[in-house]
């Protein structure tokens, strides 16, 4: 199902001018992905997109967009896409997010290994959440939770939430962005600060702050996670402003950042090639460091 | 062969920026493939008398200019324009200029801004307008400057159907009245990638269907921006290699009177 990638790991991997080159050069497929999957079978490596959706299905074009996403994954050499559906008018009712839900088990299905899946709730519906993240964690497969906007994440009403996180041992991907003027369209948006507080409350929670990238002022978010080890960064979003996963990795440590392109496909990978970080560093980025969250399921 | 229509030299009055030296930036663009881009002053966005960054801009890449093609920063509104304009031209040799209406404060109908690109395109200088220079959400507390919005550029561009302006730093393009079916706008504007998608809308390839494989230049925003992303879009974009180059560098080489 895997098509060839235009993007091969090892060219994914290294920011030189070597890649560009062989682009000018009009070499399309520079190495061969064989050989770099036989690579990635020896050390393990796997590109893990942390931050992705699918399509709601009141879009008429769902089906076609979502096989664009795993076309441009197949494209960019994205081994695997952790997807959310979200509902499209928030806050978001029980129905709404138990429908989301049920159409990315069904997208979980169809591309078996490739699409994991966020459970996406309003933890303003606390029994009705905390029903649907049970639900879809043990009898759907899915691997983490998505909270959006509806509650800043320190408010109690999203402590159940994280405390079913943290039984069930999945990760938390929690939308986030610090923006300094006010920002009316999400009046409830947390920010780096917030998410570190509820990671000093809750330290055996697994929580990633997302698309640092995609929300705000990057640098602030970057300084507010320092002290904060149980928080991780997702590099998504838009934005791909120089030196941010230079300081995001000088930082907070290359364990703790997670590859992603929240939809915005070429500044993902992108900004990941371009960091100056040694290959290993970038290996742990890409899917690594997912690799070990996702594991938190299976106690190891 | 690489050109990238859209980089810059010197400080961001609200961010360090790294290879912001013409020394840095070339050894950026030597580690990425990059053989020539059209650079401004990035001071100049701030500054209320911009000529300085534009005199610093000349200093910098007067040694480079093999690879460094400069463009001036004007503000039509502020006092002596014109001489500046003169200056830039003919003494510094530019090939362009970069405007900043909403950092200027000005509105793109201005008569001001009307004499200016005349003057502009009297003098064959294509005009650069940056459609944002960082994205809004991360604006300082101490401004808050808006993208300036593709209607009011589709309002300036029948204004002046000789002038030729290109669009950096936009996207949301398809849809616009730039990229609508119908629209009876000038062909005198192009519209640079750097934040154009390659993949899923694949807005660039939209605009190469729409507007013409002539329509569409190459640029990264360096260093404010990694160079990476912009490149990786020619690598997975989905479209003939001889469009690709022009993509790459001949589109925009001939906007600014140096293909060769």
């Amino acid at each position: 199902m895997h098509r060839r990638p235009t993007i091969t790991r090892r060219s994914l991997l290294k920011s030189s001018a070597a890649a560009a080159g062989a682009v000018l050069a009009g070499v399309r497929h520079a190495p061969v992905f064989a050989a770099d999957s036989e690579a990635s079978a020896k050390d393990g490596a796997v590109v893990i997109d942390c931050h992705a959706h699918l399509c709601h299905h009141s879009q008429a074009d769902y089906r076609e967009k979502d096989l664009l996403l795993i076309e441009a994954a197949d494209k960019l050499g994205i081994d695997k896409l952790c997807c959310s559906i979200l509902t499209p008018r928030r806050p978001a009712t029980p129905e709404g997010f138990r429908e989301c839900n049920g159409w990315l088990a069904e997208a979980i299905e169809q591309f078996p290994g490739r699409v994991l899946g966020y459970c996406y709730v309003n933890p303003g519906h606390t029994s009705e959440a905390l029903d649907e993240i049970r639900r879809s964690i043990e009898e759907r497969g899915f691997m983490g939770v998505k909270l959006y906007n509806e509650h800043v994440c320190t408010e109690p009403v999203v402590f159940p939430v994280v405390e079913l996180a943290i039984e069930l041992r999945v990760p938390i991907l929690h939308h986030a962005g610090r923006i300094h003027h006010p920002f009316p369209e999400q009046p409830n948006i947390s920010d780096g600060g917030d998410l570190a507080e509820l990671g000093r409350r809750y330290p055996e929670a697994r929580i990633i702050c997302a698309h640092v990238g995609g929300g705000g002022d990057w640098e602030w978010t970057i300084k507010a996670l320092r002290h904060a080890p149980n928080i991780y960064l997702d590099t998504s979003g838009s934005v791909v402003d120089d030196d941010m996963i230079g300081l995001a990795a000088s930082t907070l440590g290359t364990d703790r950042l997670l590859f992603g392109c929240d939809m915005s496909m070429t500044a993902g990978i992108g900004k990941i090639r371009a960091a100056d970080l040694e290959e290993a560093d970038k290996q742990k980025i890409l899917g690594g460091n997912m690799t070990r969250l996702l594991a938190m399921r299976n106690g190891t | 062969m690489i050109l990238d229509m859209n980089a810059y030299l010197g400080h961001f009055a609200f961010r360090r920026l790294r290879y912001n030296t013409a020394d840095a930036l070339l050894r950026l663009m030597d580690s990425k493939g990059i053989d020539r881009a059209v650079v401004s002053s990035a001071g100049a966005i701030t500054y209320r008398n911009v000529q300085p960054g534009n005199e610093d801009l000349f200093a910098s890449v007067k040694p480079h200019r093999d690879r460094l093609i400069p463009f001036a920063v004007v503000n039509p509104f502020y006092a002596g324009w014109e001489d500046d304009l003169n200056v830039c031209h003919e003494e510094f040799g530019m090939k362009g200029l970069r405007i900043y209406p909403k950092w200027h404060n000005y509105a793109l109908t201005d008569s001001c801004l009307g004499d200016m690109v005349s003057a502009a395109t009297e003098r064959k200088m294509p005009i650069s307008v940056p459609l944002r220079v960082e994205d809004y959400r991360q604006r300082s507390w101490l401004v808050d400057v808006p993208d300036v919005p593709l209607s009011e550029i589709a309002e300036l561009l029948p204004r002046h159907p000789e002038a030729r302006f290109i669009l950096l730093n936009g996207a949301g393009f398809i849809g616009s009245p730039l990229a609508r079916e119908g629209e009876q706008l000038p062909a005198n504007y192009w519209i640079e990638i750097s934040r154009l998608s390659a993949l899923l809308a694949n807005e660039i390839g939209q605009l190469v269907a729409k507007l013409g494989a002539d329509r569409v230049v190459f640029g990264t925003g360096m260093p404010f921006q990694y160079p990476d992303p912009a490149l990786v879009k020619l690598e997975v974009l989905d479209i003939p290699e001889e469009v690709k180059e022009k993509i790459r560098w001949q589109n925009a080489a001939a906007l600014v009177g140096e293909n060769g």
